[in-house]
């Protein structure tokens, strides 16, 4: 249905964005909570209008926006994860010397970059998206001025996502001269039709392909990830690690899956993405068992687990890749939260030794924290279990046999990592003096809240999966 | 039954566990109680199983089933005359183990009381599960509270000890998890509807090379589990580190989820490929035995001793269990209670020992019965039925094993007879050097007799022995009807399939889809690469 009402919840955040940087002149700078509250409450709105736009398969400007109900439930994952965010930030900012008001203000930037991306099957739009996404998340790396990592982190992510931003413009160029149009069925279409040579769209999908493969950060395009997560503020870190990637992947759900089994030439795109998926799971889960730094640990996970979802985009299974998403949301989220709490003014403790003994000292952030390293390792009763096994089920009955065979091997050597964490946090004896402020209820409520969700996710998804199938049902598949 | 008595016993642990949480730390007398009167009440409420488990009937009983999450996968719960035996098993050690680890135990006992009773709950949710994807959250999950009890309260090289354990479990089951994802979507593509039930596998006759692969997958995981020669070099590194309590538990239950694992699934499975990969494995568990039997007479550590011993036992179960006969099967599951029993004995009068000399090499004790006249009868109560002595419950589960290999095999029968002659000599020999002869050092004679604590776990561990010993029949009778079923199946299974085939609305169609699935252009695409 053309409407207006396509529009508003992206509208609330873009507002919101404005309306905090410009209150952030008046406040001073030790009020600057109530700058993130107000931010919570732009979000609220959004969520709010996103849920009344459930089942109305709202679209506008041509349905060059469409709300469909994909987008609605991405939207609000997105919100959800925002919102820890900030919450995770509040205190964080003050303590790391990063409180110079703006993160809010980017941070819903960041958000509507997001929302655009995944409300859109017109690649230029989806790249406006992107861009909106990239300039404000360069700047959320840089945010902590006077640490040397953060400009690092700032500076290599804007020169290679630049690069990759080139990549794929060109690629949009290629299939425009191809397809004659930006919009995925059309590009399908073309490819259906397939007069005369196929080369000139294959040449755009696989610089297509580059330009998302280095958002959701798959090998080889993924070198810049371990420094900018690094670098970056660690709540910053966490949006990064779902808010793109999972941005990419629902793109390159309603782009890429549409190729294979539609179009005979597709089946090179498909042993593509088998080859990155295979390099991805096996690459970053043995690059992480060398990491002492816990950020980059996380890092090279969470490479490891975009492979997993790429599983989840060759087995044709979308419900299963949105339920990993959003699964891969509480448990990352969870286990940046828990780096957060576990620093204090001007100090950060990141290294895998700082971790020794602190499950006993710090029970509550100890528990949660691998009750999230559990889940990410796969283990039941956690979402991280269902989740993998919905998407190596589903790859099972697509006959991708042998990449589940990988999958699961390379699952194992991650648990050798995750359980490292543990192994530190409650069988060693302390190698050195932690000593963290507990003082930070937003923080608590954050582990809580993901807590819940890997539990309930694991345990009783039932009415989640209900969504999630009703989500893509609708996807158009060609 | 209306009321959930499956689901009480299994999660009541789990409960406890959570009201463990809220209880203040300081209070580890309080700590310690509740968990006992928890694992109690377990043991109570399983009593009932017991009681009212019809030994007559082979199918599955006291069955609870509910839908969950949809595409085959249901909360299904059940026990049959195989099942019924280990869950008692488990409840019945697991007081005993709480009990032992009273005064060992002193640091973190708060956390080490909920991992132990979460690691029943999830051990007693392996027995009871009956739908594929629920067994497999058990198995997993319980690999949890292992982990962290072996990891915080083992010995000096815990951390080894505990992620080898880990690994090593979860590489085997997570190609078992690939092998039922494969039977997963053999079942759907045969009858177009989802299901992860056991006895819905059961009917599914797939060809016999596909079976071989996915009973690679299955096989690989138990026989980690088991273990069987050459997958058990975790084993010793585990019972080595583990606490007394995590020895026990680890040894007496855990090492039967593999055996049960066997006759679950691999068997009823896939009766073709097992065919063809019998000799095979027998030819592994009788190294297993041997091997196991050597390696036990050569330790130095009373506890890698009884752990070798426990890869020679476990060797007898398996290679019983390969005999596919009546008398075989009965008898290895009645040896796997009895090396529960026999085997977790031994571990608690090895703690015992070391509470006191805080060492366990065999060379620092001498004379010890002297000092220690009552410990000195039961340590030779529960070695003699280690051993096999009649009269003790290891004489008739090994009399059932052994009977049961001859019938298949004469030559396996008469090699597998060295596991007694090789038990009789490393058990007796550490007997001898640890407790009889002249007092080794002077620190012996400060040692101090069985308190009654210890003796309140040891004295229903012993006249257990000495009932299962003389009376078989009660344990015997409500297996048969399960075994005999099984065994049906193993044998018969295309017969039995024909005439059970309700469930698919055109048995012949689907009999000659399943045929056909891994011949024709059924198989999955990516299948034909892994051959």
């Amino acid at each position: 249905m053309n409407s207006f009402n396509a529009l508003l919840p992206l509208l609330a955040v873009v507002a919101g964005a404005l309306v905090i940087l410009l209150l952030e002149v008046f406040i001073q700078k030790e009020r600057r909570d109530y700058l993130g509250y107000a931010s919570l409450v732009f979000l609220a709105a959004a969520a709010f209008l996103a849920v009344m736009s459930w089942g109305k398969e709202y679209s506008y400007f041509q349905r060059g926006l469409a709300l469909d109900d994909l987008a609605v439930f991405l939207t609000l994952l997105f919100l959800l994860a925002v919102a820890f965010v900030i919450l995770l930030s509040l205190k964080y900012i003050r303590q790391q010397d990063a409180n110079h008001g703006e993160i809010f203000g980017l941070l819903l930037l960041a958000l509507s970059g997001l929302m655009i991306m995944t409300s859109s099957s017109d690649l230029l739009v989806i790249f406006l998206g992107l861009e909106v996404l990239s300039v404000s998340s360069y700047a959320l790396a840089g945010l902590r001025r006077k640490a040397e990592k953060s400009g690092e982190a700032a500076l290599k992510y804007f020169l290679l996502g630049s690069f990759a931003s080139a990549f794929l413009v060109l690629g949009l160029a290629f299939l425009f001269g191809a397809a004659r149009s930006l919009a995925v069925p059309e590009i399908v279409a073309h490819f259906k039709a397939a007069s005369g040579s196929p080369a000139l769209g294959l040449a755009g999908l696989a610089l297509v392909l580059v330009g998302f493969g280095f958002k959701i950060a798959v090998v080889p395009f993924h070198m810049w990830t371990p420094d900018v997560y690094e670098g970056a503020p660690t709540p910053v870190t966490a949006f990064f690690s779902i808010g793109p990637k999972a941005a990419g992947f629902v793109v390159l759900l309603r782009v890429f899956m549409n190729f294979w089994g539609a179009v005979s030439s597709g089946s090179a795109l498909f042993w593509a993405l088998w080859t990155i998926s295979v390099l991805t799971m096996v690459v970053g889960n043995l690059v992480a068992l060398r990491q002492t730094n816990i950020k980059r640990l996380l890092a090279y996970s969470s490479i490891a687990h975009a492979g997993y979802i790429l599983v989840a985009i060759l087995a044709r299974d979308q419900a299963g890749l949105v339920f990993y998403l959003a699964a891969y949301l509480f448990m990352n989220v969870g286990a940046f939260a828990a780096l957060i709490g576990l620093s204090k003014k001007g100090t950060e403790y990141l290294e895998i030794d700082d971790f020794a003994g602190i499950g006993f000292r710090y029970p509550w952030i100890g528990a949660t924290l691998s009750v999230f390293l559990l889940s990410l390792a796969g283990f039941p009763p956690t979402a991280g279990f269902l989740a993998k096994f919905y998407v190596f089920s589903a790859a099972v009955r697509a006959g991708l046999v042998p990449l589940v065979v990988i999958g699961v091997l390379a699952s194992l050597v991650s648990v050798f990592y995750y359980l490292r964490i543990i192994v530190a946090m409650y069988m060693r004896d302390p190698v050195r003096e932690v000593d963290i402020e507990v003082e930070n209820p937003a923080l608590f409520l954050v582990l809580f809240l993901c807590l819940y969700g890997v539990l309930q996710l694991g345990i009783f998804p039932g009415n989640i999966l209900v969504v999630i199938r009703q989500a893509v049902a609708a996807l158009p598949i060609f | 039954m209306s009321f959930p008595i499956l689901t009480f016993v299994t999660f009541l642990p789990a409960a406890g566990a959570v009201l463990l949480i809220f209880v203040p730390k300081e209070k580890a007398g309080l700590h310690r109680t509740l968990a006992l009167s928890i694992t109690l009440i377990t043991f109570a409420a399983s009593l009932l199983l017991y009681f009212h488990f019809d030994g007559a009937v082979a199918d599955p009983q006291f069955v609870e089933k509910s839908g969950w999450l949809g595409y085959g996968i249901n909360y299904h719960l059940g026990i049959d005359g195989i099942s019924l035996w280990l869950v008692l098993l488990t409840t019945f050690l697991m007081p005993i183990a709480v009990l032992s680890s009273w005064t060992s135990i002193q640091k973190r006992v708060k956390e080490y009381l909920i991992f132990m009773l979460l690691l029943e709950a999830g051990i007693l949710g392996v027995f009871v599960s009956l739908n594929m994807f629920l067994f497999y959250v058990f198995w997993e999950a319980m690999l949890i509270p292992m982990y962290f009890l072996i990891g915080v309260w083992g010995g000096p090289r815990r951390v080894y000890a505990t992620l080898k354990f880990v690994l090593m479990t979860m590489f085997g089951s997570l190609l078992m998890l690939v092998a039922i994802f494969m039977l997963y979507s053999y079942y759907y593509r045969a009858t177009g509807t989802y299901s992860l039930e056991i006895f819905d596998f059961q009917k599914l006759i797939l060809n016999p090379q596909v079976q071989g692969w996915l009973f690679l997958g299955f096989a690989l995981a138990f026989a980690i589990k088991v273990p069987m020669f050459p997958f058990h070099t975790w084993l010793p590194d585990a019972h080595v580190e583990a606490p007394t309590a995590g020895s026990v538990i680890l040894a007496a239950v855990l090492l039967k989820m593999g055996t049960y694992g066997f006759l679950r699934f691999a068997l009823p499975l896939f009766p073709d490929a097992l065919e063809k990969f019998l000799p095979f494995l027998s030819i592994l568990a009788l190294v297993g035995i041997i091997y196991g039997g050597l390696m036990a007479l050569v330790q130095k550590d009373i506890k890698s001793l009884v752990a070798y011993s426990s890869v020679s036992h476990m060797g007898l179960i398996m290679l019983a269990v390969f005999s596919l006969t009546m008398e075989g099967v009965e008898g290895a599951i009645y040896q796997m209670l009895n090396h529960g029993l026999s085997t977790g004995a031994l571990f608690l009068v090895v703690g015992i020992l070391y509470e006191r000399s805080h060492t366990r090499l065999i060379k620092d004790f001498g004379g010890v019965s002297s000092q220690m006249p009552v410990f000195s009868a039961f340590f030779l109560i529960c070695l003699l039925s280690s051993v096999g002595l009649p009269g003790l419950n290891g004489f008739v589960g090994e009399i059932l094993c052994l009977f049961g290999i001859f019938k298949s095999s004469h030559l396996l029968a008469i090699l597998a007879v060295s596991t007694v002659i090789l038990a009789a000599a490393y058990l007796l020999w550490m007997y001898q050097r640890v407790m009889q002869g002249p007092i080794a050092n002077e620190k012996i004679r400060t040692y101090k007799d069985m308190n009654k604590r210890e003796l309140a776990y040891l004295i229903p561990i012993v006249i257990m022995m000495f009932w299962m010993g003389i009376y078989p029949q009660t344990f015997l009778r409500k297996m048969d009807a399960s075994v005999s079923r099984l065994l049906d199946r193993v044998h018969n299974r295309e017969k039995i399939f024909l005439r059970e085939a309700g469930s698919i609305t055109s048995p012949k169609k689907a009999v000659a889809g399943a045929f056909a699935l891994g011949t024709s252009e059924n198989v999955p695409a990516g299948f034909e690469e892994t051959k």
